[in-house]
C-alpha cells in the first residue's frame, strides 16, 4: 500500500494564503493605476513598425514628445532587427482611433527614412465593451455548462468544489495581471478562458478518484478519503503540470511578443491550477459535506 | 495475433496513412508562381531571386514568370513576394496530393499571413441628420445590410482573392482581406458612397455584343480583374462598332455558394443617365398582384417628372439597367408610362434577390457612409516571423515533453512520445481537412496540446502502475489500467471540451483559432491515448512471457 499524504491539514492555511495573495495582489494592482487595459478594451492604435540601424528608442520617444504625441515605445523582437512598438490608447475623445493613426503613421515616416511599417492596429472604443460583454457572458455560460455536466455525472457538491476552484484561479490570475502590468489585450482573455479548462481538468481527475474510493466501503472518514485519492493521484498532478508547463515555457521563450502576455499568463495559471484543484476544490466539497449534513 | 487485432492495425495504419497525405501539402515540397510586370528592371529580379537564395529553393525562370520550388513556402511569402516590385502577382500552384486526393494546404490566418482586418460600421449619425429623426434598432439592421450589399458590389476593387465580408452583431461589418497590396486605396473605396444611377439599355447593341462574344470569346468565365474587363470592353467596342453614346457594361449576379457578385453578361448602355440614385426617395420589398417578390419604389417630386419621361410609350419594351458603381445589376423592362412617381419591379425574384436590389435602390436614395472603427493590418514579413517563431516554440516544447516521458516512463514513453506525434499528425490533418484557419494564438494552442495530450498517457500509466504495486499480472493490469482511466479521461477531457466549444464562440479570428485546435487537439489525443496506445499495449501484454513492464 501506498503512503496517504495529510494534504487537508494545511487547508486553512492554504485557504489563508490564497486570501492574502488575492487582497494582497489587488492592493498592489490598484496602487499601480490599476489594471493595463489594451487597446483592444480602450480603443487606441498600435504600430509595428521596422527603422533603420542608427534608431534607438530613445530617438523615437523624443520625436514623439516633440509631436505632442503621448505614445509610448517598446523595442520587440532581437535588437539588430530594430522593430518597434508605437502604441497609444484613446485618451481624450477629440481625436478617433483613425485620426491618431494616420498621425502616428505620418509622424514615423517624416522624421525617419527607410521606416517599415510592419503592421497597424486600429481600435475604436465602441469594440472594448462589445468585448467586455461577450467575455462576461462567455464565462458565465461555461460555467453554467460545467456546474450542470459534474451535476450529472458526479454530485452535485462536485460541481460546487469544481466551480470554487475556477472562481479562485480566475481572481487570482485577474488580479497577477495587474500586478505584472500584463496588458489585457484579447489573447489575454483568452488564456483566462483556457485556464478555466485546465482548472477543472486537473480538478477532475481528483475528483474522480474520491468518487471511485468513496464506493469503496470503508471505516475512513471522508477527509481520510480525500487525503488518499490526492495522495494516489498526486503524481499524476504533478507530471502534467510540468509536461504543461515545458510547452508553456517553450511558447513564452520563443513564441515571439504577440503571445508573450499570453503565455506568461497561462503560465501562472497553471500553477494555480494546480494547486487549486488539491487546496480549493476538495476541501470545498469537505465543507459543503459538513454543511448540508448539518 | 486474431483476426480482429489485423482489422484494428489495418484501420489504425489506414487513419495514419490518410493523415499523413492530408497534411502533405502544408509540410512539404511546394511551388509559388510569380508573375513578372514586363517592364521589370534587372534589379528588381534580382530582389526577388536574393529572396529565395539557391541552397533551400529551386528556382526556374521563365520569360515572364519564376517558379521556386522549396519547402517552407506558404500563404504568406506568397503575400510577401506580391507587394516586390515588378511583381504582377504571385499564387501557390496546388500541390499533388491536392489534386489527386481530398487534401488541402492549411489556410493561415491574417496574422500569419499578412492581410488586412476591418470592422466597419454605418455612420447612423450623419443618416438621423438628414432624416430629421432617431434610427431604430431594425432601421440600424436594415442600414447596415445596405452598406454590406454595397460592399459586395465593390469587393473586385480590393484587389485580393479571398475576400470575406461578414456582418458582426447587428451593427457591424468585418471584412478581411488576405494578403492586400494597398491597404490605403482599400480604406477609399470603403470610404465613398455608392454612385447608383438608371439607365436606358440599347438592346440592339447588346444582342450584337453577345453574338460578337459566342464566336470570338470561348473562355468559361468573364474576366474578374477590372484590367481584363476593360480590355475585352475596347475590343468588343471596336468591332461592334460601338456608338459614342452607348458604353459597355457588365451584368452582375450573385453566386449563390460564396455570396460574391460575379459577371454573367455584357449589357450595351446610354451613357446619358435617365434617373439619378437620389431621384428615389424610397424603395421597399412587397409582392405584386401575382403575390410574387417585388421591389417597390418611390421617386422624389422632381425624379418624378424624369421618370415619366423615361418610361414614355417610345421606350416601352426597352429595359432600364439600375446600375451601381459601374455593375448593372437588375434591369427590368418599361411596360407601362409612370407619371405618379410610385413603380413596381416584377419578375419572378427570389427574396433574396428583391431584398438586394432594393438595397441598392436604397444606396441612391440614402447613401451610407461608412466608418472604420477597428483596424488591423498585419504585413507579411511579420507573419512570416510569427510563424518561425511558433514553429520553434512548438518544436522545443515537443522536444521538452518527449525527453521527459522517455526520461521517466521508459518503453512506456517511447510509446506515449509515438502517440504524442501521431496525435500531432491528426490535428493538422484535422484542421486543414476540416478548413479550420491556422491563427498565432491557434499555434499556442498546438503548443498548450502538446503539453495536455501526454496528460492521458500519464493518468493510464499510473493506473497501471497501482495495479502492478497490487500485485497483478501485467496482462490484468494493463486491462485494468486502461478501463479505470477511461472515464476519468473522459470526464476530465469533455470539460476542457466544454470550455474551449465556449471559447470558439468569442469574438473571431485569433481567439477562435486557438479555441478550434485546443477542441480538436483534445478529441486527437483522446483517440490516440484511449484507441491506439491501448491497441500497442494489447499487442505488448499479448506476449505471456512478459513478467515486468518498462513504465
Amino acid at each position: 500500500m501506498e503512503r496517504t499524504i495529510g494534504f487537508l491539514k494545511y487547508r486553512s492555511i492554504a485557504i489563508g494564503i490564497s486570501i492574502a495573495m488575492f487582497i494582497f495582489f489587488t492592493v498592489f494592482t490598484f496602487l499601480n493605476n490599476g489594471f493595463n487595459l489594451g487597446i483592444d478594451f480602450v480603443g487606441g492604435v498600435k504600430i509595428i513598425a521596422k527603422f533603420e540601424k542608427d534608431v534607438d528608442i530613445l530617438k523615437i520617444r523624443n520625436v514623439l514628445i516633440d509631436n505632442k504625441t503621448q505614445a509610448l515605445v517598446q523595442q520587440i523582437g532581437k535588437e539588430e532587427q530594430n522593430e518597434f512598438i508605437i502604441a497609444t490608447k484613446l485618451s481624450n475623445k477629440s481625436k478617433s482611433a483613425e485620426e491618431n493613426s494616420i498621425q502616428l503613421k505620418k509622424i514615423c515616416l517624416t522624421n525617419f527614412k527607410n521606416v517599415k511599417i510592419l503592421g497597424v492596429e486600429t481600435v475604436g472604443p465602441a469594440i472594448g465593451e462589445f468585448l467586455k460583454k461577450s467575455a462576461i457572458k462567455l464565462f458565465f455560460i461555461t460555467l453554467i455548462l460545467i456546474t450542470v455536466y459534474l451535476s450529472f455525472r458526479f454530485e452535485f457538491k462536485y460541481s460546487i468544489g469544481a466551480i470554487a476552484a475556477i472562481i479562485h484561479d480566475i481572481a487570482i490570475t485577474i488580479v497577477f495581471c495587474g500586478v505584472m502590468n500584463v496588458e489585457v489585450s484579447i489573447p489575454v482573455i483568452a488564456a483566462l478562458l483556457t485556464i478555466f479548462g485546465y482548472s477543472v481538468n486537473d480538478t477532475i481527475v481528483i475528483f474522480d478518484r474520491i468518487r471511485e474510493n468513496v464506493q469503496i466501503k470503508s471505516k475512513q472518514t471522508f477527509i481520510e478519503v480525500i487525503n488518499k485519492s490526492i495522495s494516489q493521484s498526486i503524481t499524476r498532478t504533478l507530471l502534467t503540470s510540468l509536461t504543461t508547463l515545458f510547452a508553456v515555457l517553450a511558447l513564452y521563450l520563443l513564441g515571439g511578443d504577440v503571445i508573450n502576455d499570453f503565455a506568461l499568463v497561462l503560465l501562472f495559471g497553471i500553477f494555480v491550477g494546480t494547486y487549486s484543484s488539491i487546496y480549493i476544490a476538495s476541501p470545498t466539497i469537505l465543507f459543503w459535506e459538513k454543511f448540508s449534513s448539518k | 495475433m486474431g483476426r480482429t487485432h489485423y482489422y484494428k492495425l489495418l484501420f489504425i495504419l489506414g487513419i495514419i496513412l490518410f493523415a499523413i497525405i492530408l497534411i502533405i501539402p502544408t509540410i512539404g515540397q511546394k511551388k509559388i508562381e510569380i508573375l513578372l510586370n514586363s517592364d521589370a528592371t534587372p534589379n528588381e529580379l534580382n530582389v526577388i531571386r536574393s529572396r529565395f537564395p539557391s541552397n533551400k529553393f529551386k528556382m526556374d525562370e521563365y520569360e515572364n514568370k519564376f517558379i521556386i520550388t522549396g519547402l517552407n513556402l506558404n500563404q504568406a511569402v506568397m503575400n510577401e513576394v506580391r507587394i516586390f516590385p515588378g511583381v504582377k502577382d504571385a499564387k501557390i500552384l496546388p500541390h499533388w496530393a491536392e489534386n489527386a486526393l481530398l487534401a488541402k494546404q492549411i489556410n493561415l490566418g491574417l496574422d500569419l499571413q499578412g492581410g488586412m482586418h476591418l470592422v466597419l460600421r454605418a455612420n447612423f449619425k450623419k443618416i438621423e441628420k438628414k432624416l430629421k429623426k432617431n434610427l431604430s434598432e431594425s432601421e440600424k439592421n436594415e442600414t447596415t445590410q445596405q452598406a454590406l450589399e454595397l460592399l459586395r458590389n465593390r469587393i473586385d476593387k480590393f484587389g485580393v482573392s479571398e475576400p470575406l465580408i461578414r456582418p458582426r452583431g447587428n451593427e457591424a461589418i468585418e471584412i478581411q482581406l488576405p494578403g492586400v497590396k494597398d491597404p490605403k486605396s482599400v480604406k477609399k473605396a470603403i470610404g465613398t458612397t455608392g454612385r447608383v444611377e438608371y439607365r436606358l439599355v440599347n438592346d440592339d447593341y447588346s444582342n450584337k455584343v453577345s453574338i460578337w462574344l459566342k464566336k470570338n470569346y470561348n473562355k468559361k468565365t468573364l474576366p474578374i480583374i477590372p484590367e481584363n474587363q476593360e480590355k475585352l470592353f475596347l475590343k468588343i467596342s471596336r468591332e461592334i462598332k460601338l456608338p459614342q453614346t452607348l458604353e459597355l457594361l457588365f451584368f452582375f449576379v450573385r453566386e449563390k455558394d460564396s455570396n460574391k457578385i460575379i459577371p454573367s453578361h455584357i449589357l450595351a448602355l446610354n451613357k446619358k443617365v435617365a434617373l439619378a440614385g437620389n431621384d428615389i426617395s424610397k424603395a421597399w420589398v412587397g409582392k405584386d398582384e401575382y403575390s410574387r417578390f417585388a421591389v417597390h419604389f418611390t421617386t422624389t417630386p422632381d425624379g418624378a417628372s424624369k421618370f415619366a419621361n423615361v418610361t414614355a410609350e417610345k421606350n416601352h419594351g426597352k429595359k432600364m439597367a439600375v446600375v451601381i458603381d459601374d455593375k448593372v445589376r437588375s434591369s427590368p423592362t418599361i411596360n407601362v408610362q409612370i407619371t405618379s412617381g410610385k413603380a413596381v419591379i416584377e419578375g419572378t425574384f427570389t427574396l433574396e434577390e428583391v431584398t438586394a436590389l432594393s438595397r441598392i435602390i436604397k444606396e441612391g436614395a440614402l447613401p451610407v457612409d461608412l466608418e472604420i472603427i477597428e483596424e488591423r493590418t498585419v504585413g507579411p514579413s511579420l507573419g512570416q516571423d510569427s510563424i518561425e517563431a511558433g514553429i520553434n516554440a512548438i518544436l522545443i516544447g515537443l522536444s521538452g515533453v518527449m525527453l521527459f516521458m522517455l526520461f521517466y516512463y521508459k518503453i512506456g514513453g517511447l510509446i506515449a512520445n509515438f502517440g504524442l506525434i501521431i496525435n500531432m499528425i491528426f490535428m493538422l490533418a484535422l484542421l486543414s481537412w476540416l478548413g479550420f484557419t491556422l491563427t498565432l494564438p491557434g499555434i499556442a494552442g498546438f503548443i498548450l496540446t502538446v503539453g495536455m495530450a501526454v496528460d492521458a498517457n500519464v493518468i493510464i500509466y499510473e493506473r497501471i502502475k497501482e495495479e502492478l504495486r497490487n500485485g497483478k499480472s501485467v496482462r490484468l493490469s494493463v486491462v485494468n489500467g486502461f478501463d479505470r482511466a477511461f472515464w476519468t479521461i473522459f470526464d476530465a477531457n469533455i470539460t476542457t471540451l466544454i470550455a474551449a466549444f465556449i471559447l470558439s464562440q468569442f469574438g473571431t479570428g485569433p481567439i477562435k483559432g486557438f479555441a478550434v485546435t485546443l477542441f480538436i487537439g483534445i478529441l486527437c489525443s483522446m483517440f490516440v491515448a484511449l484507441y491506439i496506445s491501448r491497441f500497442i499495449y494489447e499487442l505488448i501484454t499479448m506476449n505471456k512471457k512478459i513478467k515486468k513492464l518498462s513504465i
